[in-house]
């Protein structure tokens, strides 16, 4: 443990030190929440459309930002494979455990530091646009943006692992797209139902959105909260199992 | 059979990539603390040579033990045994060199206060104390390459593998980091590649090369030119590598 703790202060420091990561992680998610509550404030009354309404919105954007630490992790591991450090690395004591948990660890801590920029953003728009937010539930959010962040930060790093530093953000572009649109963070899914629902909810990324939403509004009902609590719960377990195994094959496939 | 007194020990080392074989059959035996250069055009095998040895790939064939450690059986021991300075320069871009130095001093084991007094030591020792607090990524390729070599000492290892260290650096920053090396001879056992022969001629105190991934000819630059009949190691290394030995 102690050297994945090394490799995670390793990848912290770079991460720190990337301008691109605090546009990405830090100033995108600010953007977007500022952006979309003026949509949201020129969007009429009548029309009885909440789904950029400040607590509604944080639920997405902390999401929608999650998918761009996915993009970052996956940058970021790509270009240590091509740089050759991660080969001179290989050639240390460490194991494959270490340099997984060096670059899930501080990415996670990441997402959930982006929850929280998120959430006081959010907390200050709530107070200029005249909603509450509850305190409470905001902090449960970020319990759940550390789980989601999981699920992210491995896709991110299965990515970085198996593709180059050239198709890895390709690929997270497409992803980001995909994703986001089928997560419903830009539309209200479970109004529109039929197939594109059917659709949202064969991925995770739905149920990421569904959870914050639900933690923000202190909805702890099964189907709003818990269900998509174990749906994260389960994808980031798995898709952390399959970044570890995709890492230790390629570990031996590009040593060899 | 393998003898553990010797600092490198290969039998019939083979490395096959598909149908090509980048190493055949490779019989070495290194003393400590001797300075070995295995030298070959491109290709040849030297490479993959050190990544068999580093235990960094499994061998097709043969075995290899490093200070009686078996490179297969025993890779962990084998990893703390060895350092490694790769062909392309592999450092942290955004750390500083310190941070660098520190990074790979604690991944050997050693606590904080050891890494950063042993941080501080190396950039002493190998004439980084003046950029020692700017990020790696700014370093010329003379002061990458002289980290990369600090960077392999970190742990202290017994035996130290330089990928062609000099590669695309200028006159000036070879001849320091000769002089780290030659500074280094004698206290750990070094197995340098290269394709500079003047090179190989300075600092080594054996000489191996390889062709097609065997070793044609192995000894003292001394019984090199006994054999072949010629002066200098260019003229030995030519003739041995056009197969007219």
């Amino acid at each position: 443990m102690k050297r994945a703790l090394i490799f995670a202060k390793r990848n912290m420091t770079e991460l720190l030190r990337d301008p691109l990561s605090y546009i990405f992680c830090l100033g995108f998610p600010i953007v977007m929440l500022a952006v979309m509550t003026l949509v949201n404030e020129s969007i009429p009354a009548e029309s009885s459309m909440t789904l950029f309404r400040i607590d509604n919105l944080y639920g997405g954007i902390v999401i929608f930002g999650q998918f761009f630490i996915m993009l970052s992790v996956s940058l970021r591991v790509a270009s240590d494979r091509r740089s050759a450090f991660l080969i001179r690395l290989f050639a240390t004591p460490m194991k494959p455990f270490d340099f997984t948990a060096g670059y899930v660890l501080p990415m996670t801590l990441t997402c959930v530091m982006q929850t929280l920029v998120s959430f006081c953003a959010a907390y200050v728009i709530a107070a200029i646009t005249g909603y509450s937010l509850p305190v409470g539930g905001m902090l449960l959010s970020l319990a759940v943006s550390a789980l989601s962040g999981v699920f992210f930060v491995s896709l991110g790093f299965i990515a970085g692992t198996l593709l180059s530093d050239h198709a890895a953000p390709a690929f997270c572009s497409i992803l980001i797209s995909v994703g986001s649109f089928l997560g419903c963070i830009w539309f209200d899914g479970d109004s529109a139902g039929g197939v594109l629902l059917t659709l949202c909810r064969v991925l995770p990324f739905y149920y990421c959105t569904k959870a914050v939403r639900a933690a923000v509004a202190l909805d702890l009902t099964p189907s709003a909260f818990f269900v998509p609590l174990a749906v994260i719960a389960g994808s980031a377990a798995v898709t952390l199992a399959v970044a570890v195994a995709a890492f230790h094959a390629k570990m031996r496939s590009d040593s060899n | 059979m393998l003898n553990e007194e010797y600092a490198v020990h290969c039998l019939g080392l083979t490395k096959k990539f598909g149908s090509k074989v980048a190493v055949d059959s490779l019989d070495l035996q290194i003393e400590p603390g001797t300075l070995f250069s295995l030298l070959g055009v491109n290709g040849a095998g030297k490479t993959t040579t050190i990544r068999m040895l580093s235990s960094l790939i499994l061998p097709s064939g043969g075995c290899a033990m490093i200070h009686g450690h078996d490179c297969v059986k025993e890779p962990d021991a084998v990893k703390r045994l060895v350092g490694v300075s790769p062909q392309t320069t592999a450092v942290s871009p955004r750390m500083t060199v310190f941070e660098n130095l520190v990074f790979m001093e604690e991944l050997y084991g050693a606590d904080k206060k050891t890494a950063q007094r042993n941080a501080n030591e190396a950039a002493e020792r190998y004439g980084m104390t003046e950029y020692l607090h700017s990020p790696s990524k700014i370093l010329s390729g003379g002061q990458s390459r002289m980290l990369s070599v600090a960077m392999a000492m970190a742990g202290g290892p017994k035996v130290l593998f330089l990928d062609e260290p000099t590669l695309g650096i200028d006159v000036i920053a070879r001849r320091r980091l000769w002089k780290v090396i030659n500074d280094l001879k004698g206290k750990i056992t070094i197995i340098l590649t290269t394709h500079y022969m003047e090179e190989a001629e300075e600092l080594s105190d054996r000489i191996g090369i390889m062709i097609d991934g065997r070793l044609r000819a192995c000894g003292t630059l001394a019984e090199l030119e006994t054999q072949t009949g010629l002066k200098g190691l260019e003229p030995v290394f030519i003739k041995i590598s056009e197969g007219s030995l």
